[in-house]
């Protein structure tokens, strides 16, 4: 059985290749993505309606500006951020610097060790 | 030989000279005076010198008591660094510093009928002095300069040269109210050439105020501190009739002090570090830029390894496939580079993908259309993999078979693109979606927000995609 089996993901990336490759890693580590948006104002509407959501991956460039206002609501909600950025955690705002952060080119256990405390900070009662 | 006009050389002589009578009544002022005072001739002659300027101070009883010395012994009289007040026209009063000679002007039964004044401004000089972090080496010629007026002129003028091009930026700044009594070459330059001189701080350079450059100012002047800073942030006005600009400045700001210790001034040095510090944000900001393209370009190959591995066991048709995408990904940076990053022609992307093929085979044509640098990258993926699938599966595979590429732009702006084949071998819709098809898809209706419709038509492979303006025109130029 896979490691995070069932865990619902929210993704948010602007690019197509290397949203494939982030389903492909969360599908072999069990992770239904239930939301998937590649644009800010989709990202935004899907965040508003999200529930029953166990972590959220979002890159934080989004064709040429920042994710942080998906990332605001879906915090909110209570909803553990995983950051993917190329720029690494000093390209997060200060607001933002305690998030988790994968930085790309991420593998496979990247993704893996990142989303690990969170999903079982999630399953916590 | 000419006769000389005394009247006339004196007049034009370039330090202030004045002329008493016995009373110390003006009867004589030069042009150099006058000026100095802020007043006209008219208004000087026939007063006696302490109404028009009274002055019951230390420097008013010096000066009085030096007049009457020479009125009294006929001998001349020297007053070194005599610190004066003069009320400008404006109303301000302004600190100076004077050397003053007083030479007496005998009748022939050899009494003294006038006194004659020559004032030699050291205002500039003793304040240098007074700033006592500056450092002088010529500090032990004081007495001597002070006894010698024209030394003291010429030193003077030496250090205002001194000052006034020195490549830092000097500024003396004069009173409780910071009266500029000297601004450096470069001082000026640096807030945008405007009239300082004889100007308090607020009111020679208002946007410093609410910056709160006053409020420390004050703070030195009535505190007696050293303020320093590094590449401190300002706006600044930098050219007349335009908004502040973002300025860095390395500067101090020192307390001036009067030989008994008072706080009369503040002194102001410091460099222009502006260049400097834009010039490493620049840097900062490219390198983080690079750093971040990289890695998404990293990401990016990554995810076309993998792909590509995943679709085929065959290591040769693997490793074909994913030098052509490579390939595909390298020739649009490419394009983009040429035009930094922010833009490239549609047809070129086309043309980049199909221009190996025979061009009886394949036609392409449309207007031309700039597409931004996002979607510069996206559609030569997707071209990329319509041709390979095309000369895999479809019309490109047999020399009959025919492609028709045409774009343009509809009524609303979008972006539209039919891919069409026909002629090869006969389509059928594929039992599962592959990751040509999957790709396709993503592109056009996830990451660029349009419209794919793609047929499976028997005679040939129609693609029709369909993207809205936000999805390729470019916005602004941005590093992103």
């Amino acid at each position: 059985m896979a490691k995070f089996s069932g865990s619902r993901v929210f993704v948010v990336e602007d690019e197509t290749l290397v949203l494939f490759n982030l389903e492909d890693i969360l599908a072999e580590l069990g992770c239904e993505v239930v939301s998937q948006a590649m644009r800010l104002e989709q990202a935004l509407t899907l965040a508003q309606a999200a529930n029953d959501v166990d972590v959220a991956i979002l890159d934080v460039n989004i064709g040429g500006t920042t994710v942080f206002p998906v990332a605001e609501i879906l915090a909110e909600k209570g909803i553990p951020l995983l950051f993917a950025t190329g720029y690494g955690r000093e390209g997060l705002p200060v607001e933002w610097q305690d998030q988790a952060v994968i930085v790309k080119p991420y593998s496979p256990s990247d993704v893996e060790r990142a989303l690990a405390p969170l999903l079982e900070a999630a399953s916590q009662p | 030989m000419a006769e000389l006009d005394y009247a006339r050389i004196f007049d034009v002589l370039p330090s202030p000279f004045m002329i008493l009578d016995a009373n110390l009544v003006y009867v004589a002022a030069n042009k150099a005076y006058v000026e100095t005072t802020g007043r006209t001739l008219e208004t000087l002659l026939g007063r006696q010198i302490f109404e028009l300027f009274p002055n019951t101070g230390e420097s008013g009883r010096r000066l009085k008591h030096s007049l009457e010395t020479v009125v009294a012994t006929g001998k001349p009289d020297t007053l070194a660094y005599l610190p004066y007040p003069i009320a400008r026209a404006d109303g301000d009063l302004e600190y100076r510093y004077w050397t003053a000679v007083h030479v007496p002007i005998l009748n022939d039964a050899g009494e003294v009928e006038f006194v004659m004044q020559n004032t030699v401004d050291v205002s500039e000089f003793a304040r240098i002095r007074a700033a006592s972090t500056v450092p002088f080496a010529t500090l032990s010629a004081e007495a001597r300069l002070i006894e010698r007026t024209r030394e003291a002129e010429a030193s003077n003028a030496d250090f205002r040269r001194l000052f006034q091009q020195a490549p830092g930026f000097f500024a003396i700044l004069s009173g409780p109210r910071h009266i500029f009594t000297f601004a450096s070459d470069s001082y000026l330059r640096l807030v945008g050439g405007r009239l300082v001189l004889g100007r308090t701080v607020a009111d020679a350079l208002p946007e410093v105020v609410e910056q709160g450059f006053v409020d420390l100012l004050d703070r030195v002047y009535s505190e007696g501190y050293v303020h320093q800073a590094e590449s401190a942030r300002l706006m600044l006005a930098r050219t007349p009739g335009r908004e502040p600009e973002e300025t860095y400045l390395d500067f101090s700001y020192h307390p001036i002090r009067d030989p008994s210790g008072e706080i009369t001034g503040v002194f102001v040095q410091g460099t222009d570090r502006t260049e400097a510090v834009k010039a490493a944000q620049l840097q900062r900001l490219l390198i983080d830029e690079l750093n971040h393209r990289v890695n998404n370009t990293m990401a990016t190959v990554q995810s076309i390894a993998s792909q590509t591995l995943r679709s085929t066991s065959d290591p040769v048709v693997a490793r074909n496939a994913f030098q052509a995408r490579i390939a595909a990904l390298s020739k649009a940076h490419g394009m983009l580079s040429d035009r930094r990053w922010h833009t490239t022609e549609i047809g070129r992307l086309v043309r980049q993908e199909l221009d190996a093929f025979d061009t009886n085979q394949v036609r392409y044509n449309g207007p031309m259309l700039m597409v931004n640098s996002k979607a510069t990258i996206a559609l030569a993926m997707l071209l990329h993999e319509l041709a390979s699938n095309a000369v895999r599966h479809g019309a490109l595979s047999q020399p009959e078979g025919r492609l028709d590429v045409a774009w343009r732009e509809d009524d609303a702006d979008n972006l539209v693109l039919e891919w069409r084949e026909r002629g090869g071998p006969a389509v059928t819709a594929p039992d599962k979606r592959g990751f040509g098809a999957r790709l396709l898809d993503t592109i056009v209706s996830g990451e660029l927000g349009g419209h794919l419709d793609l047929s499976y038509d028997p005679a040939g492979l129609i693609a029709r995609l369909s993207i809205p303006p936000v999805g390729y025109i470019a916005q602004e130029l941005t590093l992103g």
